[in-house]
């Protein structure tokens, strides 16, 4: 079986926003529309205070509550466990946002580019007008996985199979790897380190599992 | 550098006022309360052998102002047909769904009268869907608490009892003493429930910003929403002369009333889950006499 | 994303800032860019395994951006003042060239320099180096010209860690100084903040430092990302670090066990055993003026070069007959003296500065400052070694990293000393594991640190000082910030100018100090990739002086507040529209030494817009129409572009008489960049490197250190007694007094045998008082931190670094500490204006808990009023707060970006 997920090592990462902005870049979404992000976290007061940086994004939950709520059958999970929006069905209802407890989709109504109301070349290029007004969010780089899969190559090992925003960390802080598999670079790592899953206590089964220390 | 502003952009680590549905959401929830309430009560009317058509009419209104509403907000209306799809699911399907009984029902009982009773069979049901879907929207605490279930529910009833008695005084009829006890009865259980769904939320349920807000809204909530109407409907009691206007007029307080609940909860306490650490990681080495624990922003510690 | 067949994916660089370059693909589809990745092809070649730092995604949007300025303009309304419309009109390159060579060739009549002997053609380039790598051969075309004024800064000095540019250097050829991360198990770091400001090599080594168990302390006064990435924050006062460094090295020696220190390092690689005499110069043989340790063999005095001697590292000896040379003239012979090591001399002077001594001055616990000893020396592995690609080497893995501010103004000397120190104690300095040197910039060659280390004086490294002799000082300023005058440290090299006061060249303009000529404006002023009117300080006066240049040509992307002041503005091809081959690897800046070294080529991945020009082109023709074409080209097959065409077995020389096209000079530049590497057998041009993108060859890791050299050459470190610069320092407190200059008095107090603590942060209460304000009335300190988004990125117009920096706390605000805060009754969010005795500036504060009450920090300077985008950001900049001042310079000729400031609340939460 293979299940895709994300391994975040909170030791490595250092917030610098590569992953947001090379996540920016490969899926082409406007501005402001950040399926991977960096969160600056303080812990405590001073003086003993902690900050800490957390990569978010969608969860590709086990158990998603943006699908369960989902009335067009738009959010589905794949059977290796990527959620996933068909924009030609979804009718933007706004249901799938307030059901995620990860603050993970977005919608946007009207295009606004980076320099205002005019696209850039750039952006005229890469406009996908499917995406107007309907729900988003990371989508794990499936077609990557996909693409790679039927060349043969392994997500999370070979580039041009692994998300965007995996690829791009300079912390090696980010790994994407299929945790049904004991062998896999994503097993390893939840074996040799202890691991934490945001909102776990609400039983969504989130995919981001967050590295915090080795194991003792 | 936020986007258009629209639903779920970034806003921080701490919790922040959803934006995904607005009024227009809420729009439905007050439409599909009051509707389906007054459809009840016009439902037992007519058991009762005091059904009007009028009721039905008004009550499949506001069901349909609701949905018209929340048409609104949708991001591509003209594929709206794809509700249907969803009914493995989605609690809004299934409120479509019974939508799409309850309108030709409803139609139909406008023509045979007899068939009004019918429609308690799906008032109830379109109420529950309701409040499902706030109770599977799970990224807004104050949605996702249960005791949302029988607060919209009893909220519904009491709408409907509220707007029962001032079409009753508009058909210049008597309001009949189970409508009096439905209103008294759906008042107190909106009441209690609210108690009981402000406690929860209080006390952990919610990010503590929602607090402050609770504590504004339920005074005036539980004065004005509920005290006087039931000290205008004590005194509707003890002068049967005044009772149809101060039914009726007690009656659109209670539905007022639901409506500001609704507003509220929708538009002013749902702020979502925001993020939350359990532990912290260690840099290299953790000092010695260091808390690892986490934080949780915007919620009690 | 999948590529589509249609899609290209084109290797090219980034080197926008200096802990570049990076390798990277731009995605073009049908000659658009679209998306930039990492050049997988680099991993395990590029330290940071091939990635690419964020700053890089914006290049995509620099390319498209609706404001860029894409013809030639010139100004059209001759009154230039802030509030004043440039008026800029488009012209054509030819009359824009032409305009420009006709300046040029009024210069040539004239004279090259003016009657003051200053250059009258001045450049201001910005962001350490980094122009370079974009400015293809206008090299070329400068060292063609002959005298330029390069001291103009935009930030030198008070925006760079200074003082460690000249010490470092200086000590152990480290012009920038770094941890070697991949072995360091500890590190004390001052303020350093490295995973902003050391790129994606320096973030990808310390999350593999960290992940692997290193512990880095971080001391600053607030909670920077660094900090965050560490295990442990010491919030210290500003300006103090020197105290916290004295009293760690007060620790070490005056608290733990000698032998636990690398007691073999200090006898033999530095000059410890060095006698001092009583003059406080060193001891020295009558006849040969050799200095003189004690030999404890044969127990008596021997010249440092003495073979089979073994010194005393401590004590107090007899001497028969020795001689002091002090500065000048000065000269004593003594009979019977007493000769104190150099180290017993540091023992003695260090022994106030105790850690309880320090709690009192940094506001840290002593407790807490004899831990972090400790745990510096326990983790030093003193007597272990290492083998690295099969020789044995010393194994120190401790290092200590200074920061900003700390490493520049007053105080950054002493920092740099004791930083340095701290490594000798144990040592860790140029070893593997320890505190290591990646660059150097005033001694040569400037490509080969390890090659740069030859004999001097006294057993110790040469060093190309400014003389300060009474024939050789250089009495009349060569440029406009009198560098060579002043700073005897910042010698004389190609990067020299831009190294000295750079503030200066800007206060003398109009207010120069007593007996220093006034500085003229130059008749011409380049300007490229910087924006002094923004970013330097005491910015309006900054304005006020582009203002009143005669004519200035500046490179212009879009409009900004320097080039408002411009006469002419060229448009040149940016990043992904430009074409240029760097070399990369070896040992360079920030955290940037490789195991390989080789060479990468920027290309155009699309089609240059609009009008704008290959920077090549523009020096080319800026050559044949000042008629320097030849003197241009040759200098260009010298080395100019990057690399000498020409070599053993190669010869890719161009003609020197005509004009070469951008493809031909850097095909040639590919071709002896390929024969370079593979000792010319190879000769593969423009096509390949097109096609690649980059290429190296090995690098030895032993070159990363350089005290094995040292060994080999038998050279000692100069440390801790600094017996040179005192001489040097008192020589040139001589050359002033003869002058009759006094306003550098202060700063020569800086030449001292042993650095003292000079209670830093008093001199900007000195300065408040100086300038006629209260100290009790600027309760605040102002500083800032670096974001890696923005850091020399020249970026702030493009909206994807706005966006994503967004997620990063502090980058739209003013952070203060929120009990601080709460005291003055502000709220998160409040608007604010901060004042100090310079100017005011305006902005949002966000309370955080990760700052110290007494310290604000901002770390954006946007307050921009002409750039595009940038100028709608309403954020605070301390550039406005900080004082050109001489108080606040110390005796490198650098500030720090700090100021005492108020803050009041003008608004509510937005």
């Amino acid at each position: 079986m293979t299940k895709w997920a994300i391994v975040a090592d909170l030791r490595r990462c250092t917030g610098c926003q590569t992953c947001t902005a090379a996540c920016r870049h490969a899926n082409a979404t406007l501005p402001g529309v950040q399926y991977r992000k960096v969160l600056d976290v303080e812990v405590g007061s001073y003086p003993e205070v902690q900050r800490v940086f957390v990569p978010v994004g969608c969860m590709h939950c086990d158990e998603p509550p943006c699908r369960d709520v989902c009335p067009t059958t738009a959010t589905k999970k794949r059977a290796d466990g990527i959620v996933t929006i068909d924009y030609d069905l979804c009718i933007g209802c706004g249901y799938c946002i307030v059901a995620c407890p990860y603050q993970a989709r977005y919608k946007v109504s009207k295009a606004e580019f980076a320099f205002g109301h005019n696209p850039t070349s750039s952006e005229t290029q890469r406009y996908d007008k499917r995406l107007l007004g309907v729900a988003q969010k990371c989508t794990f780089c499936s077609d990557r996985v996909d693409e790679g899969l039927a060349q043969g190559l392994t997500p999370g090992v070979d580039p041009r199979a692994t998300p965007a925003c995996v690829n791009a960390c300079i912390a090696d802080a980010l790994y994407f790897g299929n945790t049904d598999d004991a062998g896999s670079n994503v097993s390893q790592l939840l074996d040799g380190n202890k691991s934490f899953r945001m909102h776990e206590e609400l039983g969504t089964g989130p995919n981001i599992h967050y590295l915090w220390d080795e194991e003792s | 550098m936020k986007g258009d502003g629209g639903a779920g952009q970034f806003q921080g680590v701490t919790p922040w006022l959803q934006t995904a549905w607005d009024m227009r959401a809420a729009g439905n929830f007050i439409g599909g309360g009051t509707g389906t309430g007054l459809l009840f009560l016009a439902a037992i009317a007519a058991l009762a052998g005091g059904g009007s058509p009028l009721l039905v009419v008004v009550g499949l209104i506001a069901v349909a102002g609701g949905l018209f509403s929340v048409f609104l907000e949708i991001g591509r209306p003209f594929r709206s047909l794809n509700t249907f799809l969803g009914g493995r699911r989605s609690w809004m399907t299934r409120e479509a769904y019974v939508a799409m009984a309850l309108f030709p029902l409803g139609l139909a009982s406008l023509v045979w009268p007899a068939a009004t009773p019918f429609l308690l069979l799906l008032v109830l049901p379109y109420i529950y869907c309701q409040a499902r879907m706030l109770k599977e929207a799970k990224g807004i605490p104050a949605w996702r608490e249960p005791a949302i279930i029988p607060l919209i529910m009893a909220s519904a009833l009491a709408e409907g009892a509220g707007l029962f008695a001032l079409l009753t005084a508009i058909l210049g009829r008597r309001l009949p003493p189970w409508a009096l006890l439905l209103l008294l009865l759906a008042l107190g259980l909106r009441a209690g429930v609210w108690l009981v769904y402000r406690r929860r939320l209080a006390s952990g349920g919610a990010p503590t910003r929602v607090v402050p807000k609770l504590a504004r809204f339920t005074p005036p909530f539980l004065f004005a929403g509920h005290a006087v109407p039931l000290f205008l409907l004590v005194v509707a009691a003890v002068l049967p002369s005044l009772l149809a206007p101060l039914a009726a007029l007690a009656g659109v307080v209670v539905l007022l009333a639901g409506w500001a609940m609704k507003a509220f909860i929708i538009t002013r306490i749902a702020l979502n889950q925001g993020f939350a650490i359990p532990v912290t990681p260690v840099r290299g080495k953790r000092r010695k006499g260091v808390d690892a624990a986490g934080t949780a922003p915007g919620w009690h510690q | 994303m999948t590529v589509p067949p249609s899609d290209k994916r084109i290797p090219t660089y980034c080197y926008q800032c200096v802990a570049g370059p990076d390798l990277l693909t731009v995605k073009v589809s049908d000659g658009v860019a679209t998306e930039v990745e990492p050049n997988f092809a680099a991993a395990g070649i590029h330290p940071g395994d091939g990635k690419v730092c964020v700053k890089a995604f914006g290049l995509i949007q620099k390319v498209y951006s609706p404001y860029r300025v894409l013809t030639p303009m010139k100004r059209t309304n001759p009154n230039k003042g802030k509030g004043e419309d440039p008026g800029f009109v488009p012209i054509s390159w030819d009359e824009a060239m032409s305009t420009i060579a006709e300046k040029l060739a009024e210069v040539r009549v004239k004279g090259l320099t003016d009657e003051s002997g200053f250059p009258r053609v001045a450049a201001s380039f910005g962001g350490a180096g980094t122009p370079t790598q974009y400015m293809g051969t206008l090299p070329a075309f400068l060292s063609a010209w002959g005298p330029i004024d390069f001291s103009f800064g935009s930030g030198q000095g008070v925006k760079c860690t200074h003082s460690e540019h000249l010490y470092g250097e200086f000590w152990h050829r480290g012009y920038v100084v770094t941890p070697d991360t991949p072995r360091t198990n500890f590190i004390i770091s001052c303020g350093s903040n490295i995973e902003a400001s050391g790129g994606v090599c320096g973030v990808h080594r310390h999350a593999e430092a960290r992940v692997r168990g290193t512990k880095r302390v971080q001391v600053e006064p607030h909670l920077s990302i660094t900090g965050a990435c560490s295990a442990e924050w010491l919030p210290i006062k500003p300006k103090t670090d020197a105290a916290f460094l004295f009293s760690l090295i007060a620790t070490l020696l005056h608290e733990v066990p000698r032998q636990r220190l690398d007691l073999p390092f200090l006898r033999d690689r530095t000059s410890s055993p060095y006698l001092v005499g009583p003059q406080g110069y060193y001891l020295r043989d009558a006849d040969t003026a050799k200095v003189l340790m004690w030999d404890t063999v044969s127990g008596r005095a021997v010249p440092h070069d003495m073979p089979g001697a073994v010194p005393a590292l401590e004590g107090t000896f007899p001497i028969d007959g020795a001689i002091e040379l002090g500065a000048d003239d000065e000269r004593w012979e003594h009979g019977r003296v007493e000769g104190v090591t150099a180290f017993t001399k540091l023992v003695e002077h260090m022994r106030e500065f105790s850690a309880d001594w320090a709690e009192g001055v940094c506001d840290i616990p002593a407790k807490r400052i004899r831990n972090v000893a400790s745990e510096y020396l326990e983790a030093a592995c003193v007597g272990q070694s290492i083998e690295i690609e099969g020789k044995t080497l010393p194994y120190r893995p401790v290092a200590v990293t200074l920061g900003k501010t700390v490493n520049n103004g007053w105080g950054g000397a002493e920092c740099c000393w004791a930083r340095t120190m701290l490594a000798v104690l144990v040592g860790a300095l140029e070893v593997p594991g320890g505190t290591i040197g990646t660059t150097i910039r005033i001694n040569k060659p400037s490509g080969n640190r390890l090659e740069s280390v030859v004999p001097g004086p006294d057993g110790l490294m040469a060093y190309p000082f400014n003389p300060t002799d009474r024939e050789n000082w250089v009495k009349d300023p060569n440029m406009r910030n009198a560098y060579r005058t002043l700073v005897p440290l910042v010698g004389n090299s190609s990067w020299s100018p831009a190294l000295g006061p750079t503030h200066f060249a800007f206060m003398f303009l109009d207010d120069p100090p007593e007996h220093m000529p006034r500085g003229t404006f130059p008749d011409v002023l380049f300007v490229y990739r910087t924006n002094p009117v923004l970013s330097f300080w005491d910015v309006d006066k900054v304005g006020g002086a582009f203002a009143r240049f005669p004519f200035s040509v500046c490179f212009a992307y879009t409009y900004d507040e320097t080039n408002h002041y411009a006469d002419i503005l060229l448009p040149d091809r940016t990043d992904l529209e430009g074409l240029q081959l760097i070399r990369v690897g070896g040992t360079k800046f920030q955290e940037v030494y490789w195991d390989s070294t080789g060479f990468a080529l920027r290309q155009p991945v699309v089609a240059a817009r609009g009008e704008a020009r290959d920077f090549t082109d523009i020096a080319t023709e800026l050559a044949a129409r000042t008629g320097l074409l030849e003197k241009y080209n040759a200098a260009i097959n010298r080395g100019a572009a990057g690399l000498p065409f020409s070599g053993k077995n190669y010869d890719f020389r161009l003609p020197v008489d005509r004009q070469n096209s951008v493809e031909e000079i850097w095909d040639a530049a590919c071709r002896a960049a390929s024969a370079e590497l593979t000792e010319g057998r190879e000769s593969q041009g423009l096509d390949w490197w097109q096609e690649h993108g980059f290429r190296t060859k090995p690098f030895s890791v032993l070159n990363w250190f350089l005290t094995p050299t040292m060994e080999a050459k038998g050279l000692r470190y100069e440390l801790p007694y600094q017996e040179r610069l005192t001489r040097i320092g008192r020589q040139l407190a001589n050359r002033l007094k003869e002058q009759g200059i006094t306003w550098w008095d202060r700063q020569l107090e800086e030449y001292r045998p042993l650095p003292h603590w000079g209670d830093f942060p008093k001199i900007w209460e000195q300065q408040l008082i100086e300038v006629g304000g209260k100290p009790e009335d600027f309760p605040f300190w102002v500083v800032t931190s670096r974001s890696m988004q923005y850091a020399w990125g020249s970026n702030a117009h493009i909206p994807l670094m706005r966006e994503v920096a967004g997620n990063i706390k502090g980058h739209d605000a003013v952070v203060m500490n929120r009990q601080a805060a709460e005291k003055l009754g502000l709220e998160d969010g409040d608007r604010i204006e901060v004042r100090s005795m310079v100017n005011k500036t305006t902005g949002r504060v966000l309370l955080r808990e990760g700052i110290r009450p007494d310290t604000i920090l901002m770390t954006a300077q946007f307050d921009h009023w002409v750039t595009p985008v940038a100028k709608e950001f309403d954020v605070a900049s301390m550039n406005k707060l900080t004082a050109m001042s001489i108080t606040l310079t110390d005796a490198t000729g650098s500030a720090a970006d700090l100021a005492r400031v108020a803050i009041r609340k003008i608004g509510g939460r937005r």
